[in-house]
């Protein structure tokens, strides 16, 4: 791959910047398309999509906005933030978040351009929030700083796959997920960002056919580039045997840190293991209330659990449209919008509500007019297992290419059922079961029937019949399902599309590799004309 | 030294699952519960006309089947042992008592009853137990509400099996006997010069696994009172001692191929061998004696699955333990392949025992059958022993020893 790369850096601009696909046998003149955007020596795209004059000027405006909001939230650390470039190696992707959500945007017109700007939007603030957070804590950024030590004093860190909706009931505390901003967002953000840390750990002696989430978060205490920001650290067990595992490291990490470790049960469709789930939550409760000297607030989380519940009936419209011919937000916008809004904030930060108010109703003007202009989906595609954090605007891709619409992820579909927000014992059997029915969690834990079953449901719900099936070719969990997946959808004439991937690390299966699973499967069985011919193959090795 | 007068025969009970003995225990009408994990209490599947065994699959060769349904990225015990199952090697079990504590074994027990490789009948029930990630009196309740959920409520329903107190008394007084004589046979490991080799006492611990305990008790006895009188060689046949810790081993050929490299193996700490497998139950007469093995079992577990700081110092404390028990000269952590939480402790594990508490410690990584990898770890082992060695020279010069 990287040979191929330097290959055509030697041979000059003329293969540099011409795409594979993008010139025409027998002519010099470029086919015009979404490919040409990219450059195969440089990381930034070579300029930015004309969408005819409204929706140009409308995405210049909300990349502004990005801009200006980003200025405004970092600006008064900015002096960390300085400090914080040079002192940790995943800051500098951070830098490129406008440049992510020019990715997830590329072919989007019209209200499906607004949806996306609008989701993303609300994620971004509330990470921008989060990395502010850790700049104006961390020890190692403001070792003289009483405000920061006053502020360490009162946060708490925990697991990134773990919601910190616990910290509901402790308004007066602050609950950081601890990877999040270091390895998980900065994956998305950035394909480079997690190499160093996965080779890190696996020269410490890890082997590589783990996960490299977790491996990554472990060669990031193994260098030793986490902020040091909280008085107590809530591990977890979630979701899969790598998380459990990687514990030690990070424990070993923050040695000087309380622990404790919330450890929902595997089996989470049995009821009996309710009880456990509850006792557990109370243990993390009361560990919280004793070191932090603070009571938890019932007032207060109730509320908070409303907002969940707002958001979440949200959530399910969204699905309830893509359910019909006309669905509307697709893809990454649907799938990482609500894995940040419940994984990463919990429900805490009340602008995601807000947003999903205004989306909401842009999104049904939208469908009327889809209904109104017989607007279908060329194709309708679900996607199962999990996706690819250095490849997040791979639906958008296969939109723009094949016409496949993504309608639902399953990523998305974590935790979405109504939590009790008057009695206490029921709210937080509903809190136990939010925490067992976390991302990838929800589908890869409790049985075959949640990862199985469950996908050819979501098949019938959304009346898809194709489903793109991340190979993440380090995940056991689902590996371990392969042939059945392959009977059971042959059986049921779905075209199951697998797409081989490494989750964090752009090495294994490169962007290029898992498209052309893709354009191999559409043009050998659907026997399709790509819809833009220039996305079919070219280079983004180097591209963020 | 000598042969062991029955470890022809036990050895032979090794080739296949369905061995003579476990043949006969079924012919006497006894029910064959099968099992994986020591987070299945062995115990529990030994009540009344019940009797264990833990799934191994010897000879393994191709696993082409269970690849398909598994990938080649799962651990290969488990892809083994779906293979086996699909050849229909498991078709004498009554029962498939399976926990969901790590995801390869955990899928392999779904596919095992998804393409329905075992002889269901009306008696026949899989089960998958929820198990607790630490043994704080919580987890212990939460073990004890599915091991009788799933476990002893089947028995009783669909075989008649008394779980009565009495019944679980009963079954762990012969547990205790069987630990017992295989515990003293493993002290025999302890001797400046033992009279018992790895190898050897990982085929009598296999057994002990993998038969109806009751028809090997004798034979064990008997192999006990043997190596009493046993003498070793004259000349030592080993350059250093070691203890092996890690994942699953149900291949006795990795520790002949370890002991041909120069590395006597004097203390087992893996799964299928007897720390913690073969450790004692004490029970308090006052106490129901189903929660005091379940609260046991949690404690004993030396699994990295159980990931509390406290759990994972037991795990660096017992291997470091055993080290001094045994005067081992080093570690060697092992690790079967694709096995994720062996992959995390073996690599931090190494380090810990190395640079903090001072014991030498090899690394590696290995496929479930020995033998398709026998070159590469007979050089890993040989190096390692030979750096053991160096160090002694070393020390021994430099007047420390």
């Amino acid at each position: 791959m990287s040979e191929t790369v330097q290959e055509k850096r030697r041979a000059g601009t003329a293969a540099s910047g011409a795409a594979a696909g993008t010139e025409r046998p027998g002519t010099k003149r470029k086919a015009h398309g979404l490919g040409n955007l990219y450059r195969a020596d440089g990381r930034a795209m070579r300029y930015r999509e004309w969408r005819g004059f409204k929706d140009t000027m409308y995405d210049y405006w909300r990349w502004l906005k990005l801009l200006g909001l980003m200025a405004a939230r970092l600006g008064p650390v900015m002096p960390q933030l300085i400090k914080a470039l040079k002192r940790y190696r995943w800051m500098a992707s951070y830098l490129t978040t406008p440049a992510f959500v020019d990715r997830h945007t590329i072919g989007l017109r019209k209200y499906e351009l607004r949806y996306c700007h609008e989701q993303f939007y609300a994620l971004i603030q509330s990470s921008v929030s989060m990395v502010r957070d850790f700049l104006e804590r961390d020890r190692h950024l403001n070792p003289r700083s009483k405000r920061a030590a006053r502020l360490r004093e009162k946060t708490i860190v925990f697991d990134e796959m773990m919601p910190i909706h616990i910290m509901a009931g402790f308004p007066t505390l602050k609950g950081i997920p601890l990877q999040m901003i270091p390895i998980f967002e900065a994956g998305e953000l950035d394909q480079q960002a997690n190499m160093y840390y996965i080779d890190a750990i696996e020269h410490f002696g890890l082997a590589p056919d783990v996960c490299p989430l977790p491996g990554a978060e472990c060669g990031c205490a193994v260098v030793d580039d986490y902020p040091d920001v909280a008085k107590l650290y809530i591990s977890s067990t979630m979701p899969c045997d790598g998380s459990v595992v990687s514990t030690m490291y990070t424990e070993r990490y923050f040695k000087n840190l309380d622990c404790y470790q919330i450890t929902p049960p595997q089996r989470f469709n049995e009821e009996e293991v309710q009880k456990y789930a509850v006792k557990n939550l109370k243990g993390a409760i009361k560990f919280i209330e004793d070191r932090m000297g603070v009571k938890f607030d019932w007032d207060a989380y109730f509320e908070v659990a409303k907002r969940h519940n707002i958001e979440t009936q949200y959530m399910l419209d969204k699905w309830d449209v893509n359910c019909t011919p006309y669905p509307q937000i697709c893809g990454a916008a649907l799938a990482l919008h609500r894995e940040f809004e419940w994984q990463m904030a919990s429900s805490l930060d009340p602008y995601f509500a807000k947003a999903d108010k205004k989306v909401n109703r842009l999104m049904m003007r939208g469908y009327e007019h889809a209904k109104k202009t017989d607007d279908r989906a060329k194709y309708r595609a679900i996607v199962w297992s999990c996706p690819a954090h250095y490849y997040s605007n791979f639906t958008f891709w296969a939109q723009n290419c094949w016409g496949i619409k993504t309608l639902v992820d399953m990523e998305c579909m974590l935790t979405h059922h109504f939590y009790d927000v008057e009695d206490k014992e029921k709210s937080l059997v509903d809190m136990a079961k939010g925490y067992e029915r976390m991302t990838m969690r929800s589908h890869s834990n409790g049985g075959y029937v949640n990862a199985l079953d469950e996908c050819w449901k979501m098949c019938e719900k959304f009346n898809a019949n194709i489903v793109f099936m991340y190979n993440h070719v380090s995940c056991k969990n689902f590996a371990g399902l392969q042939g059945l997946f392959e009977d059971q959808a042959r059986e049921r004439g779905i075209h199951l599309i697998w797409v081989e991937h490494d989750l964090m690390d752009p090495r294994t299966v490169s962007r290029k590799a898992m498209r052309d699973r893709v354009n191999r499967y559409m043009t050998t069985v659907f026997r399709a004309e790509p819809l833009d011919p220039t996305l079919v193959d070219y280079d983004d090795d180097l591209t963020w | 030294m000598k042969d062991l007068k029955h470890l022809y025969y036990f050895e032979n009970l090794l080739g296949e699952a369905n061995n003579d003995l476990v043949r006969q225990a079924r012919k006497e009408g006894r029910y064959a519960l099968g099992f994986t994990c020591f987070h299945m209490p062995e115990v529990l599947l030994n009540l009344d006309k019940c009797f264990s065994v833990r799934l191994r699959a010897p000879r393994t060769g191709s696993m082409e089947i269970a690849t398909y349904y598994m990938s080649n990225a799962t651990c290969e015990y488990s892809r083994a042992l779906l293979e086996r199952a699909m050849e229909g090697g498991y078709r004498f079990l009554d029962a498939l008592a399976g926990v969901d504590a790590c995801e390869c074994m955990n899928r392999c027990m779904e596919n095992i009853e998804l393409l329905k490789t075992c002889d269901t009948d009306e008696r026949f029930f899989f089960c998958n137990l929820d198990v607790p990630f630490s043994d704080d009196e919580d987890c212990v309740a939460h073990y004890c509400e599915q091991l009788n959920r799933k476990l002893l409520v089947p028995l009783r329903e669909k075989m008649n099996i008394d779980v009565s107190d009495a019944s679980i008394r009963r079954a762990v007084e012969k547990h205790n006997e069987l630990s017992r004589i295989i515990r003293e046979i493993g002290d025999c490991r302890r001797l400046e010069n033992p009279t018992i080799t790895g190898h050897e006492y990982h085929i009598l611990s296999l057994v002990s696994w993998c038969c109806p305990q009751d028809l090997i008790m004798d034979k064990l006895r008997e192999t006990l009172e043997e190596l009493k009188s046993r003498q070793p060689d004259a000349k030592k046949s080993y350059r250093a001692k070691v203890v092996v810790v890690g994942s699953e081993i149900d291949d006795p050929e990795l520790i002949s191929l370890i002991e041909e490299s120069g590395a006597l193996v004097v203390g087992d700490r893996f799964c299928y061998g007897t720390v913690p497998g073969r450790s004692e139950i004490t029970l308090d007469p006052d106490q129901p004696a189903f929660e005091q093995v379940c609260r046991q079992y949690l404690k004993d577990s030396l699994c990295p699955r159980l990931n509390s700081p406290h759990k994972v110092e037991q795990r660096y404390a017992t291997a470091e333990k055993l080290c001094h028990d045994y005067h081992a000269d080093g570690i060697i952590y092992e690790q079967m392949k694709f096995c994720t939480y062996w992959s995390y402790e073996r690599a931090l594990a190494s380090h810990v025992m190395s640079l903090e508490r001072g014991i030498p410690t090899l690394s590696i990584d290995r496929p479930y059958m020995s033998r398709t990898s026998a070159g590469q770890l007979r050089t890993r082992v040989q190096a390692f022993v030979e750096s053991l060695e160096i160090k002694k020279i070393k020390a021994r010069k430099a007047g420390a020893v």
